[in-house]
């Protein structure tokens, strides 16, 4: 369980995390969704206890994380890849941290089998790939069987492969009710391997929910109809609240009316249907369409935004 | 690296697994011993220093030669053989700047000190146990270094009756100088290190301070002849080069004076380590 409650961070002028709340429940994977730059790293590193808060706190199973008599047993962290002195073994850096606290050499080789560094365990960090750097970072975080995960970008750089392979891991992790806390930019990863998303945009939480809602309701859902008659059927259709765009000869999008209501339409006018398809937007466009609301809300200076029926619908 | 490992839900982590200060220390031991610079510095620190011992043995007794000066012989004094022992200090404190800055330096070069205090996030045991390592290791190396520099120079000595007597008060104190005067100075370096977070800036600071700073205190001025005497490396120095003339603080105010330059920079490395974002 984590919990941020008006965590604020700012950089001389700069304000990296501006005021943000949220929680990370057990037993779910939730992604931290948000462009670079958007505040993840910095939100995480403060979790960690790594960056002093500006303002506002953040705790992790109840207690600051600096406070725990076990911080390792609290919480796993992957923050970069290769937080490693470039000179030591992936072997000795791990005995070095579990030494910390007192975990012996078996937990040690338990965590490089579990992550595959086998072949690689006696050989110097420096040369390893970016993708083994991230193994190592998982091992580490997973060195003292933690009850809280936190991975910044845990498949930045990873083959197809190791992708899957993480995805796998934290999915097995919740499913043991471990808290697993990932960011990521990729959207799509997110799509498949959260349960939870919280979208940040610049140091602001922009949104959070599970990824179904994000999903429905930050697009007004959109249907695609195919006509011959497309012109005429335009025409029938034009009313208040309504959007019809056109991209190509005899095919229309329309916002605003349900392929119900499109059909029953066109049946009353005489009006053949070729094609009748509802849209869902994917993770991804809603991502686009929510932080492209951000920057607009902060470019309009704070003065009444317009109301934006999208962004009401998530709030 | 191809098998995709399936999680093991038996985990080997005993329950009463905690930091401590007595479990930091073993980790900055397995740290300090799993970087490979560390045996090189090591040894190349004693080399260096019985090497310049040797040299200078082979000096002396040139200079007892009445042929090689050209006239009066140096008088037999076991004093040289001190100062032959001891001759390494000034050179090999260079190797241990480096090696007390990089203790912590190469940790926030390479990203290792965020894994480090996410480990033991009151940080300050994590500075201790640096402190603890680094001032065994260099105090042990000063040790190894005069003791083999005594051994190897004595028998070149020995017939121009200029060997140490290590009988002798001041041959003790300066002997056992040198292990204690490195040590000082590698914590200095280590404290440094941890202010300036940056090997080039942190090494030359300190050896700024160590050895540029005497050659401004020889301006001919009475501020900065006043205040050289307390200068890190001029008061430490007084341990091992005993009482010359025209001393200011005899030797072990000067080693005092030196810990209390030490002193300020662990703490005002603990202070900027508490207050500063890792």
């Amino acid at each position: 369980m984590i919990e941020a409650q008006n965590l604020t961070k700012r950089y001389g002028e700069k304000v990296a995390v501006d005021n943000i709340n949220f929680s990370v429940a057990p037993g779910r994977v939730t992604g931290f969704l948000g462009p670079n730059g958007a505040g993840k790293s910095t939100t995480m590193r403060m979790i960690l206890g790594l960056d002093r808060p500006t303002s506002g706190s953040v705790t992790v199973n109840g207690k600051p994380y600096a406070q725990h008599r076990a911080p390792l047993l609290e919480v796993g962290a992957l923050l970069e890849a290769k937080a490693v002195h470039t000179g030591s073994s992936a072997r000795n850096h791990l005995r070095a941290l579990a030494a910390t606290h007192g975990i012996g050499i078996k937990r040690v080789e338990e965590v490089i089998e579990l992550t595959g560094l086998t072949d690689v365990a006696r050989k110097r960090v420096g040369g390893f790939s970016l993708g083994m750097g991230q193994r190592l970072g998982i091992a580490a975080a997973m060195l003292g069987d933690p009850k809280t995960l936190v991975l910044d970008e845990p498949v930045n750089g990873l083959d197809p492969e190791g992708v899957k392979w993480v995805r796998t891991m934290v999915r097995y992790l919740a499913s043991q009710g471990r808290t697993v806390f990932l960011s990521s930019h990729l959207m799509s990863e997110m799509a498949i391997t959260a349960d939870d998303i919280i979208v940040i945009g610049r140091g602001r939480i922009i949104t959070s929910g599970s990824v179904k809602d994000i999903i429905d309701s930050s697009t007004t859902g959109s249907v695609k109809v195919r006509s011959p008659r497309a012109t005429e059927l335009a025409e029938a259709l034009r009313q208040d609240g309504v959007t019809i765009t056109s991209t190509e000869a005899e095919v229309l999008t329309v916002a605003g009316l349900e392929a119900a209501a499109i059909g029953d339409l066109a049946a009353t006018r005489g009006i053949a249907l070729h094609e009748l398809t509802p849209l869902s937007a994917s993770l991804e466009e809603a991502f686009m369409s929510l932080t492209a609301g951000e920057v607009e809300y902060h470019s309009e200076a704070m003065s009444a935004p317009a109301p934006d029926p999208t962004m009401e619908a998530v709030r | 690296m191809t098998a995709v490992a399936t999680p093991d839900s038996v985990a080997s982590v005993p329950t009463t697994a905690h930091v401590s200060f007595i479990h930091t220390l073993r980790s900055e031991w397995i740290k300090f011993l799993s970087v490979r610079s560390t045996a090189w510095v090591l040894a190349i620190s004693i080399l260096i220093m019985v090497g310049f011992s040797l040299m200078m043995a082979a000096g002396m007794t040139f200079a007892t030669d009445p042929e090689m000066t050209g006239g009066e012989p140096l008088p037999a004094d076991p004093s040289v053989g001190i100062m032959v022992a001891t001759f390494g200090y000034s050179i090999g404190q260079i190797v241990l700047v480096v090696l007390g800055v990089m203790r912590i330096s190469g940790e926030y070069a390479t990203g290792q000190i965020r894994s480090s205090l996410a480990a033991v996030p009151r940080r300050l045991p994590v500075l201790a146990a640096k402190a603890v390592v680094v001032a065994l290791a260099s105090f042990v190396v000063g040790l190894v270094a005069v003791a083999l520099a005594t051994l190897v120079t004595t028998p070149i000595l020995e017939p121009h009756g200029m060997a140490v007597d290590l009988s002798d008060g001041d041959a003790q104190r300066a002997l056992l100088g040198v292990p204690l005067y490195l040590m000082a100075i590698a914590l200095f370096s280590l404290g440094i290190g941890a202010m300036l977070r940056h090997t080039a800036g942190g090494i030359a600071a300190v050896i700024g301070v160590l050895m540029v700073l005497p050659i401004i205190g020889q301006i001919n001025l009475d501020i900065l002849q006043d205040i050289a005497p307390y200068l890190p490396s001029a008061a430490g120095e007084r341990l091992i080069t005993g009482d010359l003339a025209e001393t200011v603080l005899t030797p072990w105010q000067g080693y005092l004076v030196l810990l209390a330059w030490v002193a300020a920079a662990l703490i005002g490395a603990a202070v900027l380590l508490r207050r500063r974002d890792a």
